[in-house]
């Protein structure tokens, strides 16, 4: 395990207050029963919660607005401080990466974006109802894409700087905080959590496929499935902008010659239809089936990546109550 | 961090001529702003200020590369407007996007080309191209399809190419209106395949058209001997982003704006709805 510091809640709140100046920081903060990243004020910096999965929409959100004018690339005028990021996100960012920060055609909003932004990554401790990352082989905890993990023991708060970005904040941190090295006891209470957590999820999702499997059996799958389950779905498209992989979107025409990017879902009625008349996608049930083609089937063909994190938001997010992962249970149990 | 590129930002170009080609499809000439290269069988993303953008390979020389010809059909939002257009219009192009056709995998071969409709706006492009470097090739033949006799687009051009000494053009029309003069063939595009003479062994085959016609030509070249990695199809798919990002030209692992839109039926014969 990488090295991780140790310094008071007391003082990591102080920082993060004297902080506020320089950056904008993004941090999960619970309201109502759900967790978001939310913008924190001086106020606001007791309310962060810690180690708890997971905020209700994605990290994508941010990376990537619902809706944006592409007109002018330039940076926000302060870098952004996003904490709280679970792995599942972080693994999902990688994969938001092999379209945006394509080298051929980087996304000049996104790098931009991205370049300038610090990413906290956190330990789950626990999980929700829905969490599914450690069936597709995913860790509850941060093993990539993010510059610092973090956790909170009771009064104290862990770092661990894994980029250069990483330790110049932690640097800067250490200026005006008490740093210490994390001694041997953290380090087996941090790798203690993090089991306890693997072992919950595995149990959870005893039952459900592993990520290979469920690409095949879905790529092996006839109408009949996508029909039976597709009758709920209201073409409403919530599971794609909720999921963290999901990248499609629409440019919009603006006066200047000037694009709005806006996001945009193969769950939606005409998203293949080109103008002389053919639609790929021209019934609901080819739709539906479309998106598990994409994640399971296409994407991984394409990037030799697993284009699902296993985070469960669509599942969370379907109005039709449409649950994936009983899907992919019933396509296992008909095999 | 200004300094990275817009890659969302079209450069303007004004519409110079416009040329009637038949009742529904008309050709634009367009003139950008800067000098703009392009390898035929790639496509632009057509911008209408304000109303709409689309994908068109370009109908012209790849060798002219301050001026270029997009050959559009009407038939929809975006098509319907610029058909409005008389010249003088400011239009704004992105690009060019995506695989073209691979000239060196023609060079030293024997060309069979199957066109229908506006299908031929691409191949034209293709055509220009390979009559400035004949010498290369062995021989082409292309057969062009379409509907109705004032449907046939390129007059002026077919009469050009069958000059080309090393060239052979057929043409055929699905049927003949009452009044229309017609001295072809009469019925579908592949019935022209059985009037020709290629050597199949060392020849190269390209398609483009409407996808009901792509299917058919490509079962027939199969039937006539064609190998998969050696028939390329120019596929039509909606399109947005033109960069590989947006996901609307999916076709299965493929974006069609950036791996296409030329493919061999090898790469794509797998991959869901490809004559859609
Ligand atoms: S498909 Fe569902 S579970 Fe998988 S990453 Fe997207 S929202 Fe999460
Ligand atoms: S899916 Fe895994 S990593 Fe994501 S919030 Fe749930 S437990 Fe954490
Ligand atoms: S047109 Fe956007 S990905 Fe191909």
């Amino acid at each position: 395990m990488s090295d991780f510091y140790r310094l008071t809640k007391t003082d990591w709140d102080s920082a993060l207050r004297s902080f506020i100046s320089h950056y904008t920081i993004l941090a999960p903060v619970e309201e109502e029963g759900h967790i978001d990243y939310t913008p924190i004020d001086e106020e606001d910096v007791e309310r962060i919660t810690y180690n708890k999965p997971k905020p209700t929409t994605p990290l994508k959100t941010l990376l990537l607005p619902v809706k944006e004018s592409l007109a002018d690339p330039s940076s926000p005028e302060n870098p952004w401080l996003i904490m709280g990021i679970p792995a599942c996100d972080l693994h999902a960012k990688s994969l938001l990466d092999q379209f945006y920060l394509d080298p051929e055609y980087p996304d000049p909003f996104y790098k931009n974006r991205t370049e300038n932004s610090i990413f906290i990554g956190t330990d789950c401790h626990g999980h929700q109802e829905h969490c599914h990352c450690t069936s597709y082989g995913f860790k509850p905890y941060p093993t990539a894409n993010d510059d610092i993990h973090l956790v909170r023991h009771g009064t104290d708060v862990y770092v661990s700087p894994v980029t250069e970005k990483g330790e110049k904040f932690i640097e800067k941190l250490s200026g005006s905080t008490n740093l210490s090295k994390c001694d041997q006891s953290a380090i087996d209470w941090i790798e203690s959590k993090r089991k306890e957590t693997v072992e919950d999820l595995d149990e959870h999702n005893k039952n459900l496929p592993g990520y290979e499997k469920s690409g095949e059996l879905i790529n092996a799958s006839d109408e009949e499935i996508w029909k039976e389950y597709g009758d709920d779905c209201v073409s409403c498209g919530a599971c794609a902008t909720i999921c963290p992989t999901c990248t499609c979107f629409l440019l919009i025409d603006k006066p200047g010659l000037l694009k709005q990017r806006q996001v945009d879902a193969c769950q939606y009625p005409a998203f293949e239809k080109v103008a002389a008349g053919e639609d790929p996608l021209d019934a609901l049930h080819k739709r539906f089936s479309n998106r598990y083609m994409c994640k399971y089937v296409w994407r991984p063909e394409r990037f030799e990546e697993l284009a699902c994190t296993g985070c469960g938001r669509c599942i969370e997010a379907c109005i039709g109550g449409i649950n994936k992962n009983e899907l992919i249970k019933e396509l296992a149990n008909n095999a | 961090m200004k300094d990275h590129k817009n890659i969302y930002l079209p450069i303007k170009a004004e519409v110079t001529e416009v040329i009637d080609e038949s009742p529904t499809i008309k050709s634009f000439v367009l003139k950008p702003e800067h000098e703009f290269a392009f390898k035929t069988g790639q496509f632009i993303e057509l911008t209408l200020d304000n109303i709409g953008e689309a994908p068109f390979t370009p109908s012209s020389s790849p060798l002219v590369t301050d001026e270029m010809q997009v050959t559009i059909m009407k038939t929809g939002y975006v098509t319907d407007r610029i058909h409005e257009f008389k010249g003088g219009e400011i239009v704004g192009i992105r690009g060019p996007y995506g695989r073209g056709y691979p000239l060196e995998d023609m060079f030293g071969k024997e060309l069979l080309v199957l066109g229908g409709g506006c299908g031929f706006a691409p191949l034209r492009s293709l055509l220009y191209n390979l009559s400035a470097e004949q010498d290369k090739i062995e021989k082409l033949t292309f057969c062009y399809g379409s509907k109705t006799p004032g449907e046939c687009i390129f007059k002026p051009y077919i009469d050009e190419l069958r000059q080309v000494p090393k060239f052979e053009v057929l043409r055929s029309v699905d049927k003949v209106e009452e009044g229309e003069e017609w001295n072809e063939d009469v019925g579908v595009v592949t019935c022209l395949l059985d009037k020709i003479e290629v050597n199949v062994p060392n020849s190269v085959a390209v398609v483009c058209g409407p996808p009901i016609m792509m299917k058919f030509g490509t079962y027939k070249l199969l039937e006539m001997g064609f190998p998969e990695d050696k028939i390329y199809l120019s596929m039509e798919k909606n399109m947005s982003c033109g960069l590989g990002k947006c996901g609307h030209c999916m076709m299965g692992k493929y974006f069609v704006c950036k791996d296409g839109p030329v493919f061999t039926y090898e790469e794509i014969k797998d991959q869901p709805d490809i004559w859609k």
